[in-house]
């Protein structure tokens, strides 16, 4: 029987919420893709939460939100600990992703979902991978590999291919055909006939006008605004899809020799685009290409101004500019901001380049017709002052202390131990801790007495059940050596630890953020938020364009027909979408197709029998094989034979072969024959669905020609004629077509 | 499925004469080094099995120039090669790609990774401008490179590619930027060509990986034989000592460094020993090379082929980025006043401005020349480490040799350490060493065998043109899948169907099942065709059943004409009172039945007038058989020449001299010659189906 291979969507299915999958293949659990939204909505991780644990391992396809964004709070919240494995594009900006989404969020909201260290910590555990690289899995995951393949939409987007025993399973979403500026076009179609593949039906609905056409469209839009004095903002992702945008508009603004600027506007775009530089291996090739022929990097930007503060962009000069800034969601970050300003005034456009999450303010705006006016809250991380400071302070006063005395409990512990005296003597300590320490004397007693009662950790262990020992203070003959300067309330002095928002700058970011950020991160001046609601009069203008570099509904039917899957899985798309899709895929390309909800395990184990067989010398030497393109067939009768371990083993027959019905292999395309028919001098038209080959001879190709991969696939043809020597000779040519086994 | 590998013949014999078998599959594996064959230079590596042809690397020989600098490829066919791939940008191992894909009958493709293909050009380009060889000698030109460059491939580190049925992918070398070793495996067989590469790791560069799966076959580059190198702090600070006592002499100090490659790494060493010595920056350190400015884009974008360290550094500043060393075009602008440090190419010393500065600074006893790399023998490099009296200058006066000599090599190449411990972590059963002077290479050869000496590690050293030829018995595997395969067969029972291939791998295949598994579709073909007839239904009827075993007859259940159905396969039907019509699933049986029926339609119609006597024909079984007997004998004289009739009844076929008895009653044959009682078997029961009369169940199986 056939590798056994279980699907069960975690997220995702029939709607536009992030994707997520658990797809386990002879037990062996993968977790595809772990995406969350803008709103970073808890209560979509639920399904999540409950299989996290005995999940393997971790395949990430793509660096937004909506395929990574829950990897944090997962491997925080819910012990996922598997290790996972990405391309590095995909792992790199997926990491800038998420710090730009914290640090937007941050600004505006007590965000403690996740924090930078989280996002660190969860990335640390990554494999990267190139594409095609074939990774073999050990241990659990024995005999499977896992190979990333181009999926063409965002830069390192992968198409996972995962393999067991020959079979192979693919997961491919939000991939894309088209080639762009940045990338190459998605391999989906190089894949034939494999055992299962799981693929979306996000855009099964949907058309797009040419690419150059689309282009047009998107800068003429933008210069009139321009030109009207306008300012155009683009809502974009943190390291995605904006890249083909920037490309698009720098290649423009160089050939037209245009002057307007353009800003680009995130936490982390100078980082952004310093690393996207040096990732030019993962781009299309022509990108390569001039790279190899004049060492330009595409990504070195003329035209375009890399901020990471929105000072930054009030300093700029007066007059119409194009701003790119994230969320493309409009609900945090700077587009929210600058949208905030821009939109009541009529001569601004702001242009959408994908379709905004559900839910979010980009997608109300987006709404035909849009909103005339939408509810903002205006939020803002402002300094305390005042009484709140001081009580700030206090509070974080008595934490301190509270710390600390759980750290002279601690230290006397250990201290007990080691010099193993009896406690009486540690008492003048404990008293004193009391002393420092009246408000949270209870937590304090309950830990002495837990300490104190029955437990006495091993000298070697560093009190197992308290991870904060670090705090070691210094001690003389008094007691704990204090720092005056602790008690003294001074503004300037606060230290990292007495922060509301306990900030690091992780090791992973190599001191690649830029120096806003990082003082805004290490701002150490206690804050809080402001929120103030207010109603936005939307006059400027609204324009939404495809940008999102997606495979649209008729190339991704065409592939998937060429693909041709012996199973099929949709996932991620509106419930309508799914459901035309399936009947489509229904009726021409498998029969097989599910579309699960959500939580439902369905089984897609392939129903297909296999053994191995050893073709013995004296079988092979006797076999004469016909080459069709990649393929060589022969017709074998053979007699098997188990050898002594244990294996078939196939040698050609002792007795006569019995005479078999002949096969005819080979693809009659009617038009191609047509053409090879004029070739040979005979005149040839199609009349009425069929070939009319000379006076008398009629072809006719009978049965669904468009139905793929079904049983019908076998080729009908039906040759007529009267009794002459024209018949005979076109049966020799159409002969010719085909191999005869 | 291991093979056995037999002993590893070598023979110097053309590799031309073999290129009938080439096409022919075969379980030899041939590797045959073209250029680098106990040598160092022209690396260039010609292997086939199977059919398939992989070459590894086009370099030329730096010592030579023009054709005597290419790798010897008049020794083989360019156009049976599938693969060539390109280990790193250095010229001996690069330089004549542009050559071999404009010039010769080369019709495959070329892989090599991002970086490598980036540098290539520059290099090249280069090449062609700096050598100063007649224009008839040049093995190429610029605009040869250039289209070079379109028909070149990248490949990523570890990317997995299949091309013809050779699946190849590669790992980090170390020995330069975008350094890759190369893994081929056909058909279940794995090579590995390492190129140059280095287990160190450095400034900026990985240490070479060891790949995960031991390969079948390594060939390994032995430049540095059984030297072992001093760890590299050591090396350093040689190198460091040497420049800072001579400068602090008053002396002047040459590197002659090849532009690429390890030049960044010493750029990189002293830009750092500047940095911490300021009483030095009064010193200038030029770097002569223009191209090396112009690769530094390349050095910066595919910092992700780099190592941690280098990566780290260039998140807060370019490293390649050097505060005290300063560009220097040409020797006219050099303005050679005290003391100063100058990296110049080549490193060869035989042209160029390092030949031009050496001339200059020869003759001066407080000068130096740092040689910072392996040198090629044949070279002013190699000569004058020996440390002659004299030398030869480029306008042919000889002159003192009295500068101060030093050779600290810092080329990223394995030594014994590395390649011993390198193997023993891979353990391939067959070792072949290339890349390394023939005596350092022998010294490598004894030492490794009494390293491996209680595994059967066989070691090679061919020389150029040397073919060394391994036997893989590889067995083959098929997957029967699909309708096949619902029952697995027992012992003895016969199982047929599509055998397809694709690659290296088999499948068999139901025939309703091709277009299941494979791109391939099936066909039917229905065939009709009138013919005119105005006899009588009965007649044909009658005559047909005269021959066939099996007439039935019917009506049709549309139009209620009567129809036959004969051999099960072909149907005749009366279409009208004027036509007859036959239609039938095209098949080789059928089209001959349906022939057979239009000839005996076509007669009928002709003798219409006569009156059908009915005469059961005589049969004889007696003469039936002799008639058999007689063909079967003609066919098998047609087949094997010389056929007697025996004593014993059976017949003598002799072929050469080579006997076969065989007994045509029950086909058994006896001959001491297996192959010939394979065929007079197979040939015996071919003749007797075809001489029997086709049996009705044809169709139906």
């Amino acid at each position: 029987m056939g590798t056994s291979v279980q699907v069960t969507p975690l997220c995702g299915v029939y709607n536009e919420n992030p994707l997520s999958y658990l797809v386990s293949i002879d037990g062996f659990n993968f977790l595809i893709d772990c995406g969350w939204n803008d709103h970073f909505d808890p209560s979509l991780l639920q399904p999540l939460s409950r299989v996290a644990s005995k999940i393997d391992a971790v395949l990430l396809s793509h660096s937004d939100t909506m395929h990574l964004g829950a990897l944090p709070y997962a491997m925080k919240q819910f012990g996922l600990s598997a290790p996972i494995y990405a391309t590095e594009p995909v792992y790199r900006l997926g990491l800038l992703t998420m710090y730009d989404h914290y640090l937007s969020s941050k600004q505006v909201s007590e965000f403690d979902l996740f924090t930078l260290d989280d996002i660190d910590s969860a990335f640390q555990n990554v494999t990267r991978l190139t594409y095609s690289q074939n990774c073999h899995l050990s241990g659990k995951g024995e005999g499977i590999v896992i190979a990333p393949h181009v999926a063409g939409h965002l830069l390192g987007g992968t198409v996972w291919k995962i393999t067991k025993d020959g079979e192979d399973v693919i997961y491919a979403v939000d991939f894309n055909h088209r080639k762009e500026r940045h990338l190459n076009g998605t391999v989906l179609e190089s894949f034939v006939r494999p055992a299962v593949l799981i693929t979306d039906a996000y855009n099964a609905l949907s058309n797009q006008p040419s690419r150059r056409q689309r282009d047009q469209e998107f800068v003429d839009a933008i210069l009139n605004t321009l030109r009207g004095n306008g300012n155009v903002l683009l809502p974009v992702d943190t390291a995605g899809r904006v890249l083909e945008l920037l490309l698009i508009l720098e290649q423009y603004w160089e050939q037209n020799h245009l002057t307007y600027p353009i800003f680009f506007l995130t936490y982390i775009s100078s980082s952004t685009v310093d690393y996207v530089k040096s990732f030019l291996e993962w781009m299309s090739d022509s990108i390569a290409k001039s790279f190899e022929h004049t060492r330009d990097n595409a990504f070195l930007l003329k035209h375009v101004t890399l901020l990471i503060n929105k000072n930054e962009l009030e300093n700029a000069p007066e007059g119409p500019k194009i701003v790119l800034a994230s969320m493309a969601s409009l609900e945090v970050g700077f587009s929210h901001d600058i949208f905030v300003e821009w939109a009541a005034d009529s001569r601004n456009l702001v242009l959408f380049t994908e379709r905004g999450q559900f839910g979010t303010r980009a997608r109300m705006l987006q709404s035909d017709p849009p909103p005339k006016a939408v509810k903002v809250t205006l939020s803002k991380r402002v300094p305390l002052v005042g009484e709140e400071l001081a009580a700030y302070e206090e509070e974080q006063e008595q934490i301190k202390k509270e710390e600390a005395l759980k750290a002279t409990l601690v230290k006397e512990e250990e201290t007990k131990a080691v010099i193993g005296t009896d406690i009486a003597k540690a008492d003048p300590m404990i008293i004193d801790g009391h002393a420092q320490v009246d408000a949270v004397g209870v937590r304090g007693e309950a830990y002495r007495d837990v300490l104190i009662d029955g437990f006495v950790p091993p000298s070697a262990s560093v009190a197992p059940m308290f991870p904060f020992c670090d705090n070691s203070s210094e001690w003389d003959d008094f007691g704990e050596v204090i720092n005056p300067d602790d008690y003294v309330i001074k503004d300037e002095d606060m230290d990292m630890g007495s922060m509301p928002i306990v900030f690091q700058v992780g090791g992973d970011l190599d001191g690649k953020l830029d120096e806003g950020t990082a003082s805004l991160m290490l701002d150490t001046t206690p804050s809080k938020v402001v929120s103030s609601e207010l109603t936005v009069q939307v006059k400027c203008s609204l324009v939404y364009m495809d940008f999102e570099g997606r495979s649209d509904g008729r190339s991704i039917k065409s592939i998937l027909a060429h693909v041709a899957p012996l199973k099929l899985v949709l996932v991620h798309g509106s419930a309508e979408a799914t459901e035309h899709l399936k009947q489509h895929c229904l009726k021409h390309v498998c029969p097989h197709v599910y579309a699960p909800q959500i939580e439902e395990t369905i089984d897609v184990t392939s129903d297909l029998c296999a053994y191995k067989v050893q073709l013995s010398e004296k079988l092979m030497s006797n076999v004469l094989f016909k080459k069709l393109g990649d393929y060589e067939i022969a017709w074998i009768d053979s007699e098997v034979e188990k050898t002594e371990s244990g294996m078939l083993s196939s040698l050609p027959l002792s007795t006569t072969a019995p005479p078999h019905k002949s096969v005819l292999v080979g693809d009659l395309k009617m038009a191609d024959f047509k053409q090879f028919l004029a070739g040979k001098g005979i005149q040839v038209e199609f009349a009425g669905g069929a070939l009319r080959c000379g006076e008398y001879v009629t072809l006719r190709k009978v049965g669904d020609a468009s139905q793929k991969g079904g049983a019908a696939a076998i080729q009908q043809i039906v040759i007529e004629g009267p009794l002459c020597e024209e018949y005979y000779k076109i049966r020799e040519y159409l002969y010719s077509q085909f191999y005869s086994l | 499925m291991k093979m056995a590998s037999t002993g590893p013949q070598q023979s110097s014999s053309s590799l031309k004469r073999r290129d009938s078998m080439v096409t022919r599959e075969s379980d030899q594996l041939t590797i045959t080094p073209l250029g680098a064959g106990s040598e160092v230079g022209r690396s260039c590596v010609f292997m086939t099995f199977k059919g398939k042809t992989v070459m590894f690397d086009c370099g030329i020989h730096p010592a030579f120039s023009g054709m005597a600098a290419l790798p010897y490829f008049d020794e083989i066919d360019p156009s049976t090669i599938d693969v060539l791939l390109i280990t790193h940008f250095h010229l001996d191992h690069a330089a004549s790609l542009p050559y071999f894909l404009e010039k010769t009958t080369f019709k495959g493709r070329v892989f090599m990774t991002h970086a490598t293909k980036a540098i290539y050009k520059l290099l090249l380009s280069d090449y062609v401008k700096v050598s100063k060889v007649s224009v008839e000698d040049m093995l190429f030109d610029e605009q040869d490179i250039l289209r070079s460059m379109d028909k070149i491939e990248v490949i990523d580190f570890h990317q997995t590619l299949e091309v013809n049925g050779i699946r190849f992918w590669c790992y980090t070398a170390g020995h330069v930027l975008g350094a890759a070793m190369f893994m081929v495996d056909i058909a279940g067989v794995r090579v590995l060509y390492t190129g140059d590469y280095s287990r160190e790791e450095d400034r900026h560069l990985r240490a070479a990986e060891l790949p995960q799966f031991s390969p079948d076959i390594c060939i390994i580059e032995s430049t540095y034989g059984v030297q072992l190198h001093q760890p590299r702090h050591i090396r350093e600070k040689r190198f460091t000592d040497v420049i800072h006592s001579t400068i602090s002499q008053g002396g002047r100090v040459l590197i002659p460094a090849f532009a690429l490659g390890r030049a960044q790494e010493l750029l990189l060493i002293l830009d750092e020993y500047w940095s911490n010595h300021p009483e030095l920056h009064n010193v200038p350190i030029y770097y002569a090379s223009p191209l090396a400015k112009r690769c530094m884009a390349v050095y910066q974008t595919y910092i992700n082929a780099m190592n941690e360290r280098i990566r780290t550094q260039f998140a807060n500043s370019n490293p390649f980025d050097f505060k005290h060393i300063s560009p220097l075009k040409s020797i006219e602008e050099f303005n050679d006043v005290g003391p100063s440090v100058v990296m110049a190419s080549p490193g060869s010393l035989q042209s160029g401005l390092s030949r031009q500065l050496f001339d200059k600074w020869c003759g001066e006893k407080k000068n130096a020349c740092v040689i910072p790399g392996y040198v090629v023998e044949g070279t002013l490099a190699k000569t004058i480490i020996n440390e002659p009296k004299e030398v030869t200058l480029m306008n042919g006066l000889t002159a003192p040799l009295n500068i101060q000599v030093h050779y600290i090599s810092f080329s990223a190449h394995a030594d014994y350490a590395q390649t011993s411990t390198f193997l023993e972590e891979l353990m391939p059963p067959n070792i072949i060493l290339v890349h390394g002077e023939a005596n350092e290479m022998g010294r490598l050869k004894q030492k490794l065998v009494t390293f491996f000496a209680d595994r059967n590690t066989k070691i090679i050293t061919p020389k150029n043109c040397q073919s060394v030829e391994m036997h893989f018995n590889s067995e083959k595997m098929a997957k029967t899948i699909g309708k096949l395969a619902e029952r697995t067969p027992e012992e003895g029972e016969s199982v047929s169907g599509l055998l397809v291939r694709k690659g290296f791998s088999y499948q068999i295949i139901a025939p309703d099942d091709l277009h299941v598994f494979s791109q391939l579709s099936t066909a039917n073909v229905t065939q009709r065709i009138t013919i005119p007839y105005s006899g009588a239904f009965g007649v044909i009827k009658h005559r047909l059943k005269q021959i066939y075993e099996s007439v039935e007859s019917s009506t049709d259940d549309e139009s209620g004409v009567p129809t036959l159905r004969v051999h099960e396969q072909v149907t005749v039907k009366q279409d009208s009172e004027n036509h007859l019509s036959l239609h039938w699933q095209a098949d080789p049986i059928s089209d001959m039945v349906s022939d057979s029926i239009v000839a005996l339609v076509l007669n009928a119609s002709r003798e219409m007038p006569k009156v059908v006597v009915e005469t059961e024909p005589v049969k004889d079984e007696a003469e039936e058989k002799k008639k058999v007997e007689k063909i079967v004998h003609a066919l098998l004289v047609s087949l094997f020449g010389n056929v007697k009739y025996g004593e014993d009844g059976r017949l003598v076929i002799s072929v050469d001299d080579n006997v076969a008895y065989l007994d045509k009653l029950n086909g058994e044959v006896e001959s001491e010659n297996e192959g010939l009682k394979e065929r007079v078997k197979v040939a015996f029961r071919r003749i007797q189906t075809a001489v029997k009369p086709i049996p009705a169940s044809a169709a139906t199986a």
